[in-house]
């Protein structure tokens, strides 16, 4: 799997939920779990691996949820999520961003996460379930 | 002219003094050579001797007032160009009857050498205009960046070290509101603005000085870090209320920093394949858990036990580095602190299973919201629970209780009923690396977590204690502070965030709200 807009439909009892989740998350066996386990829980999960292509994905505002890692090829992070924000470059925008990774923040860094992000989740702190029963309760 | 009067009255004395002594010399000698006495002769010599003293008196005046023309005329002339109040004409030398080559030479001397001074002060204003380009000069060729703001906070002056260390134009600068040039970041909450702002309300004359500032730029360009000084004076005549001065520790202090993020670096490392081990062992556990049979089910469970202590090791490395170089942040904030503790003794019931101990916790009712960092203070309760499970020994409970105590303060303890700490080494516990060489060889872990504790729970103006019995267990315990108190104490007003610090940095609140 080369972890590009792999959309998987749920294979297990789960019925699908109906939302569209983005991943954009460089490390491809992360993005596999996640993608694996967001898939069962019901979602209809699309994985990037690149920071610009992340971008125009975020950009056609189709997601409902966007993971977003920081470390990523091409464009950083916080760099998507201002472009994100900035009206004029994004007009039209609706999906929830929540951080995803491993990385520690420079004190300022993290003050503009949590201005602009939804939610700010450390990876090695949770695991795929409970990534999903987080993800559950962003609504 | 009261020196030239006193002389030419010194010099006419004179003459006058000699005149008629010499006369009445001639008179007395006329005397003797008669050999005899006259009255008629003696008439005739007084009478001649009183036409000698009014002869005398008039040669004297005239002849002093001829003899001191040149003088006068030199004298005359150096007037003429003092610039005094009085205006003297130039005198006349071509028209003086004595000495008139000797003063024509001498006044064109004075002339030359007065215009030769002129170029340099001869008005008061050029010598001011001296003054003001001198001081620039010596505030230009200062090595240091240098800064004076008005009243209003608006930039006057910023010489040319100042301009160039901030890569920008004195159009950048000069007018300029201070805060909008230097968007400062101080260690501690004692910030230049405030300093500045009770300067203004309470004192004449101030100086002081910061360490560690840092100066916040565009995202390309190097955060400049420096040591900063600065000297306020109320009543300033050029107006220049505050001076500021810097210091540059950019390279020094960023060293700091870089040790910093080689740790941040490694952190992100180590979670990474810890993401993975803790996913698939989820995997594992989630798709295979209910067909393992005894063994390996119990060895998912303590292989699911040691990547959370892992990650929590990779955490407290990462905390200590933060503490050691003066970085750790805390945003303290209002929750709820029965959810705080619950969450985290729910995420160790797991590791305690592995060991055969269970966790019993018992919360207070009604306890009021507290103001804590929920990320540093989960990260106190559980390695006071890691603790607790390492050196439970035999002990197969472990209590965990939070109530208020009678200062209105949240108490928290941790009780084992394991080995106990001895007596002789409870002094060096909560420091760092410490560790009962006793139990060295058999329990695991880095002696970072008491240290880390102790730090996070003080930065939070809270306490942390320790009780314990050899064989019998110990108790940790700790307090924090309800929010409201906290929020008394910092009068934070608007903002229901307070930022704190163990010694981190904190933003210029002027600049904060911007």
């Amino acid at each position: 799997m080369d972890g590009q807009h792999n959309s998987t439909t749920p294979t297990n009892n789960t019925p699908p939920n109906g939302r569209k989740l983005l991943v954009v998350e460089d490390e491809h066996f992360i993005g596999e779990l996640y993608n694996r386990a967001l898939t069962k829980a019901g979602y209809d999960v699309t994985v990037v691996v690149d920071g610009l292509e992340g971008l125009k994905e975020a950009q056609t505002d189709k997601y409902d949820i966007i993971l977003l890692d920081l470390m990523i090829p091409n464009m950083t992070g916080i760099e998507i999520l201002r472009k994100l924000r900035d009206p004029e470059q994004t007009p039209k925008f609706h999906s929830k961003v929540i951080i995803t990774t491993n990385l520690e923040q420079r004190e300022e860094i993290r003050g503009d996460i949590e201005k602009q992000a939804d939610g700010y989740v450390v990876k090695a702190e949770v695991t795929p379930r409970e990534l999903v029963e987080f993800l559950n309760t962003v609504k | 002219m009261n020196h030239f009067q006193a002389l030419r009255i010194q010099i006419r004395a004179y003459l006058i003094f000699v005149i008629l002594v010499e006369n009445l010399l001639i008179i007395v000698g006329l005397y003797y050579a008669l050999g005899h006495f006259d009255i008629s002769l003696a008439v005739a010599a007084l009478g001649a001797y009183a036409v000698s003293v009014v002869m005398t008196f008039i040669i004297t005046f005239a002849a002093t007032d001829y003899a001191l023309q040149p003088l006068k005329a030199v004298w005359l002339t150096i007037l003429h160009i003092l610039p005094g109040e009085h205006q003297i004409p130039a005198p006349n030398v071509s028209k003086l009857p004595v000495g008139r080559t000797l003063v024509m030479n001498l006044s064109a001397q004075i002339y030359q050498i007065a215009s030769v001074a002129e170029q340099y002060d001869t008005e008061e204003q050029k010598q001011e205009k001296t003054l003001k380009t001198r001081s620039n000069l010596i505030a230009n060729s200062l090595p240091l960046p240098l800064l004076a703001i008005n009243k209003a906070d608006e930039v006057l002056f910023a010489n040319e070290t100042f301009v160039k260390y901030l890569g920008l134009t004195d159009a950048d600068v000069l007018g300029k509101d201070v805060y909008s040039v230097l968007d400062m970041s101080f260690p501690s909450d004692d910030t230049f603005d405030t300093w500045l702002k009770r300067s203004k309300t309470s004192t004449v004359t101030a100086t002081k000085t910061w360490e560690r500032v840092r100066l916040n730029r565009a995202e390309d360009q190097t955060a400049l870090q420096f040591d900063l000084a600065a000297y306020y004076n109320k009543d300033n005549p050029q107006g220049v209320e505050t001076l500021l001065v810097l210091f540059d520790h950019t390279e020094r202090y960023s060293q700091d920093d870089q040790a910093m993020s080689f740790v941040a670096l490694a952190v992100h490392e180590l979670r990474t394949p810890l993401t993975l081990l803790r996913g698939y062992i989820d995997a594992f556990d989630e798709e295979l858990g209910g067909q393992l049979d005894g063994e390996l089910k119990d060895f998912m469970f303590k292989m699911n036990a040691a990547a959370q202590q892992l990650t929590m090791f990779v955490n407290n490395i990462l905390n200590v580095a933060r503490i050691e170089g003066d970085q750790l942040f805390l945003r303290l904030r209002e929750g709820n602190w029965a959810g705080i503790v619950q969450k985290v003794v729910s995420d160790w019931t797991l590791r305690a299973q592995v060991r055969g101990i269970k966790l019993e916790c018992t919360i207070a009712p009604d306890l009021p919201t507290v103001g804590v960092d929920p990320v540093s203070i989960y990260e106190v309760v559980s390695n006071l629970i890691d603790n607790a499970i390492k050196y439970s020994g035999q002990g197969k409970r472990i209590v965990i209780k939070s109530a208020l105590t009678k200062d209105g303060l949240i108490e928290t303890t941790v009780q084992d009923f394991g080995v106990g700490i001895p007596e002789t080494v409870m002094p060096n516990l909560f420091n760092k690396f410490y560790r009962n060489y006793r139990n060295r060889a058999q329990i695991g872990g880095t002696g970072l977590g008491l240290y880390l504790s102790k730090t996070i729970v003080t930065a939070h103006g809270g306490n942390i204690w320790v009780r314990s019995k050899e064989g019998e267990g110990t108790t940790f315990g700790f307090t924090v502070l309800p929010y409201a108190k906290l929020a008394d104490e910092q009068k934070s007003g608007d903002n229901k965030d307070i930022t704190t610090s163990a010694h981190g940095w904190i933003k210029n609140h002027s600049l904060y709200r911007r």
